[in-house]
């Protein structure tokens, strides 16, 4: 709490000193992903994430949108994740907690920041991937943030699961809200972000006869045989100055080899 | 057999093959066999205008994709269907359209289209498929 007052009255100085403020145009994005564990035919947790560069003392441009391609024959739709939805006022008003056990799909962190005059402020913010009601026919996932420094706020935003062509199985089209920080301040920029969607570190409860049982998730299945070249993922990143960056990656297929060591 | 002969037959069943027209309406309960990633191979009974057995490939992703054949009394009907999903939860709605392109024995002519609608179950994979339409053969 003191922290967090006296960065808040540190951006307020510098602010009221009429210092520039600084942020980079045109960053590059790296994209990652994995699988835990990486076995074909097997289930899974998908790890993904992307950062963003910036000059140094300097954070990249807020992030607006975000579209997120992700590998063909990929079993999201049978993982038995999201089997509970949250509607996206729950989640406003009560936070995660509030929402069925079963609707938490994923979770991560995002490491954001402002450049105020001079002085770049930071901060981790959990993240959280709930199963919401589809909207407009689409299957719809809401992802929560909440952040204590610089500003002691939360913010959902809504995916929305679209068909991609070939060799991706869909895209999640992710609108990115901007959050305000203090007055002629800049918007929050994402500087890099990893999340899970899988049953790593997921709860769920089903009611058995009266009795109230906890078990993990299924998780994603992996197909019998690994595409051509990996199971590929590409993003497009879109900034409010109004600039673009892409990024791709794959995960390369198992070595057949090692299944048969084992 | 007279070449007269041989020609009006393959007249008749090679050139002209008379079709006839079946409003058809049919309900499918496939369970789960087994899955590949996001594709299910799923086989169940069919009642209705058509009864028989069905045995469909699908793909569950953003849009639920697959084919199919049902094996009837008079012979095999094929096709392939495409339907987006509607609700959420464990039970998962889903329509769209099927469409027939052929098959086998009585039905080696047959083409159509239908209406595509169900359920599917997320925790057991299990489709209940409902299809509407006309089968022309």
């Amino acid at each position: 709490m003191r922290g967090r007052f006296l960065t808040c009255l540190l951006a307020a100085m510098l602010l009221s000193l009429g210092l520039p403020v600084l942020a980079s145009a045109a960053p590059t994005a790296t994209l990652s992903a994995a699988f835990t564990p990486e076995q074909l035919g097997k289930r899974t947790t998908l790890h993904f994430g992307f950062a963003f560069s910036a000059e140094p003392g300097q954070v990249p441009p807020p992030l607006t949108q975000i579209e997120l391609r992700y590998p063909n024959n990929l079993g999201i739709g049978i993982s038995g994740l999201g089997l509970a939805t949250c509607a996206p006022a729950t989640l406003s008003e009560l936070g995660p907690k509030g929402c069925p056990t079963n609707s938490i799909m994923g979770r991560g962190e995002a490491y954001t920041g402002i450049v105020l005059g001079v002085t770049p402020i930071r901060e981790n913010a959990p993240i959280w991937i709930v199963r919401a009601p589809n909207q407009e026919g689409h299957i719809s996932v809401l992802f929560y943030s909440e952040g204590s420094t610089p500003v002691d706020t939360h913010i959902e935003f809504p995916g929305i699961l679209l068909p991609a062509n070939s060799p991706f199985g869909g895209v999640v089209s992710i609108g990115i809200p901007l959050v305000p920080t203090l007055p002629g301040a800049p918007y929050i920029s994402v500087i890099h972000l990893h999340a899970t969607l899988g049953p790593i570190g997921v709860t769920y409860y089903e009611h058995v006869g009266g009795v109230t049982l906890a078990y993990t998730p299924k998780g994603i299945l992996l197909p019998s045989s690994c595409p051509h070249g990996g199971f590929p993922f590409a993003a497009t990143f879109s900034f409010l100055d109004g600039s673009e960056a892409k990024a791709s990656t794959a995960i390369t297929c198992p070595d057949p080899r090692k299944k048969k060591r084992r | 057999m007279s070449k007269a002969l041989a020609l009006l037959l393959c007249t008749g069943a090679c050139v002209a093959h008379a079709s006839q027209a079946l409003k058809a309406s049919d309900t499918a309960h496939l369970r789960y066999l087994s899955a590949s990633g996001s594709l299910l191979l799923e086989e169940g009974q069919t009642s209705g205008t058509l009864p028989g057995r069905m045995r469909a490939r699908v793909n569950v992703g953003a849009t639920f994709t697959g084919n199919f054949v049902t094996y009837t009394r008079y012979g095999t009907i094929v096709g392939h269907g495409s339907a987006t999903p509607h609700g959420s939860g464990t039970y998962e709605s889903f329509s769209g359209t099927l469409i027939v392109t052929g098959g086998s024995g009585r039905y080696a002519h047959a083409h159509g289209k239908a209406g595509l609608y169900g359920t599917f179950n997320r925790d057991n994979y299990a489709f209940v498929v409902q299809t509407t339409g006309t089968l022309l053969y």
